[in-house]
């Protein structure tokens, strides 16, 4: 079991713990996040990966450990300072959790309409930008609840990179995708961190997407993370989990 | 009965939250007025039927109480007490809390399970602020007009069987039940609708955020809201009768 600890870490969670009831979801986790790179965090289903990603923008509050931005603590931060930290995040869910009633267009530019002065006309203009973005040009109009699946998805990425934000968390990118919209997300993915700097912290159970878009690669599994580090000291590593992940895709 | 303690405590904590949400923002007054429009309109036609139909039969129980005693004639001041001061704002707020209150939190519960709440929550969107405070000032704009309209459909379906069925004096009728209903009774009147209001929209809408997973949590969720906001409204109506009309 190794965990690396990242040079310039913008996300940091010290020995964090969760339970629900009975359920000890985190078992004392600690790891940092690497600024400007993408982190991918595997596990099979689960194993609290949502969970963990929740408590970095403070939607759940450990019960016990630390959970640092930068230098704000988010875990005991006021109401206040934890929004003024979401400010600089975008979250795309698990299902996509847009507001169904609303288009797909009004989603992407609903935190433009409460975070910018912007008039209608410049948020539809950055909405269909970021639209185009995500490979879906002509969907402004469509209601919510017309699109399919993986076009949800994608909307809701749209609406999580339309702020600009300083680190994007995916929950399951590409769960429910075929396999070409999966590599279009993948490849989306590389080029924002490329030209935006944005530092993405993905969650999946593939192993292919891990490997494709990780430059940091994490491994959960029964509550702690039992490997942690950059992609190619990941690839080394002596876990059975791991290998039993990594045995899965025939690539490696 | 802990659980039932941290419950209330919980539910205590959530009208803190609204309450400072309602404050620390500009409220939505948009979307308030589309909560208002909403609420009303989808009550309206179903509160116009029950109010005339309850005046109706008012009327004709009032006359069978009063013939054998000889004071047939107090039947408009029967309905003043009985219809306007008690059964119009109870009968509205349930009305209300069962089409309204039932709305509000299974569509909040919805939201709550898809991470729609979540979601507003990372995108440093206050969910109290944008889910519960227009649906409280709706709720409030528009339920005092509905007592009001109840009341007076109410009055005039009990005044047509007094008159047209049962042959009462007319004129006697309406000076017997306005004499009965000070103008201040009508202003208690909106009080008990604010107050039906407030516990409504608060109770509901904390059931639709506390949901559990799952389609049945949904429905449970929209059943507590309804008979919790019916109980609490009931008692409230009592205390509120014996502290303003003694
Ligand atoms: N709010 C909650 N209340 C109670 N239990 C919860 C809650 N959220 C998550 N859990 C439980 O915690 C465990 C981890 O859940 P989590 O959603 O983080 O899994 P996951 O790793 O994201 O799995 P998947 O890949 O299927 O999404 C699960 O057993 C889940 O039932
Ligand atoms: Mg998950």
């Amino acid at each position: 079991m190794t965990v690396r600890e990242p040079p310039d870490p913008i996300i940091r969670m010290v020995d964090l713990h969760k339970r629900f009831g009975e359920l000890v979801v985190l078992d004392g986790v600690t790891f940092g996040i690497p600024r400007g790179l993408t982190t991918v965090l595997l596990g099979p289903s689960g194993t609290g990966k949502s969970v963990l990603i929740k408590h970095i923008v403070g939607l759940l509050e450990p019960d016990s450990g630390e959970v640092w931005v930068d230098d704000v603590r988010v875990d005991t931060a006021s109401v206040r300072q934890q929004y003024a930290v979401r400010k600089r995040f975008g979250m795309m869910f698990q299902n996509g959790a847009l507001f169904d009633n609303l288009t797909a267009g009004e989603n992407v530019e609903f935190p433009l309409r409460y975070h910018t002065s912007h008039n209608a006309a410049k948020r539809r203009k950055i909405a269909e930008e970021k639209l185009a973005l995500v490979e879906l040009p002509e969907v402004y109009d469509r209601p919510t609840s017309a699109l399919s699946g993986g076009q949800r998805k994608r909307v809701s990425l749209a609406r999580a990179i339309v702020l600009e934000p300083d680190v994007v968390l995916f929950d399951e990118p590409n769960s429910g995708l075929d396999p070409l919209t999966s590599s279009t997300v993948d490849a989306l993915i590389s080029r924002m961190k490329d030209q935006l700097g944005i530092t993405f912290v993905v969650i999946t159970h593939d192993i292919v997407q891990a490997l494709a878009i990780g430059d940091w690669i994490g491994m959960l599994s029964g509550g702690e993370l039992v490997e942690y580090g950059p992609r190619e000291d990941f690839l080394k590593s002596e876990s059975d989990v791991v290998r039993g992940f990594l045995a899965r895709n025939h690539t490696v | 009965m802990v659980t039932a303690l941290a419950r209330i405590g919980d539910f205590g904590l959530f009208c803190v939250r609204v309450g400072r949400s309602t404050f620390r923002h500009r409220p939505p007054i948009a979307r308030s007025i589309e909560e208002a429009y909403h609420i009303g309109f989808r009550s309206l036609p179903i509160l116009l039927v029950i109010s005339a139909f309850v005046g109706t039969n008012l009327a004709l129980q009032g006359y069978n109480a009063f013939v054998p005693l000889g004071g047939q004639r107090l039947v408009g001041m029967f309905i003043a007490l009985a219809g306007v001061r008690e059964l119009a704002p109870i009968m509205v707020a349930s009305m209300v809390a069962a089409k309204a209150g039932t709305e509000m939190a299974s569509q909040i519960a919805v939201m709550r399970i898809q991470e729609q709440i979540d979601a507003l929550e990372v995108m440093a969107i206050d969910p109290h602020w944008y889910l519960v405070v227009p649906r409280f000032v709706g709720i409030c704009l528009v339920l005092p007009a509905l007592t009001m309209i109840s009341i007076f459909t109410l009055v005039l379906a009990s005044y047509l069987v007094s008159v047209y069925q049962l042959g009462l004096n007319g004129p006697e009728f309406i000076q017997l039940a306005s004499a009965t209903t000070r103008p201040v009774d009508l202003w208690y009147c909106v009080l008990k609708a604010f107050a039906f209001g407030i516990v409504i929209c608060l109770v509901s809408c904390y059931y639709g955020f506390t949901t559990r997973p799952g389609p049945s949590g949904v429905g449970r969720a929209t059943n507590a809201a309804v008979v919790v906001s019916a109980v609490v409204c009931s008692l409230l109506n009592y205390v509120m009768s014996e502290i303003l009309f003694g």
